[in-house]
């Protein structure tokens, strides 16, 4: 059980699932959701349409599912976890989005990470930034 | 689907975001109003989805019936979970992860009547 609030002197909490990193959380959740299920669908139903853009939709669901994981749990290994899995998220929404700018041949269809997430509201480019940000700063010192 | 109730569960989701997003301006926790609202938004769904699988398994025909179906679902699921989530820690931050459910929801919901649509 969580210690109740006792009084304004009380220690800021330093886990990744408090305060504004349960909003986070939420949209890392919301993202594995919508990314993985629209992966499926796409591989199940139409898989050699697009193979590499729909491989890449998987990929990213399983990402956004890993630091969903690993920012909602506590611990040191949660923490790299969520290190890992958001770092490899900003690298992957800036390769493929620099790829989908510059060459639209090689992914005939849209993943979440397409023209940095443009179809998400950019909301993709955005996440990775708060992600590591949030990281940074409750860093055990 | 039936266009009324689509719009009626637009409008509520939208407002229960500018709810909670209110909520975290103020720097108030999720009050018993929070869960009732989303409680009542999240039956406005329900209803929804019960007619809608009804009359997709009562033939009418979509291009795209599991994806319509599993947006089906995740629109009933995502605000409940969300609640629970935003509730467990009482503290400012709680209404704005209701309206992040409230939002992914009505997105689902936007994205029901397109699939729908198509197979008009």
């Amino acid at each position: 059980m969580p210690e109740p609030a006792s009084g304004p002197a009380r220690e800021p909490v330093r886990a990744t699932s408090s305060g504004p990193g349960r909003v986070l959380i939420a949209v890392y959740g919301v993202f594995a959701l919508s990314a993985t299920a629209r992966a499926g669908v796409q591989i199940a139903t139409r898989f050699s349409e697009a193979p590499l853009a729909y491989l890449l939709s998987a990929l990213a669901g399983v990402v956004y599912i890993l630091a969903t994981i690993g920012l909602a749990g506590h611990g040191p290994g949660a923490r790299r976890l969520a290190w890992a899995a958001v770092g490899f998220e900003m690298v992957g929404v800036l390769t493929v989005g620099t790829l989908t700018v510059f060459d639209t041949a090689d992914f005939p269809d849209d993943t979440v990470w397409s023209v940095f997430g443009r179809g998400y509201g950019f909301v993709p480019l955005v996440l990775p930034v708060l992600g590591l940000w949030w990281l940074r700063h409750t860093r055990p010192r | 689907m039936i266009g009324a109730l689509w719009v009626v569960v637009l409008v509520a989701l939208g407002a229960l975001a500018v709810y909670g997003i209110a909520l975290s301006a103020l720097n108030r926790p999720p009050d018993v109003w929070t869960k009732r609202v989303a409680g009542a938004v999240t039956a406005l769904l329900l209803v929804q989805a019960v007619i809608a699988a009804v009359q997709v398994f009562g033939g009418v025909t979509l291009p795209e019936t599991s994806t319509f179906l599993i947006y089906l679902v995740v629109s009933v699921c995502v605000l409940p979970i969300a609640t629970q989530f935003a509730t467990a820690e009482p503290t400012r931050w709680g209404g704005a992860v209701v309206a992040v459910g409230a939002i992914a929801t009505a997105v689902a919901v936007w994205r029901l009547d397109g699939l729908w649509a198509a197979g008009a």
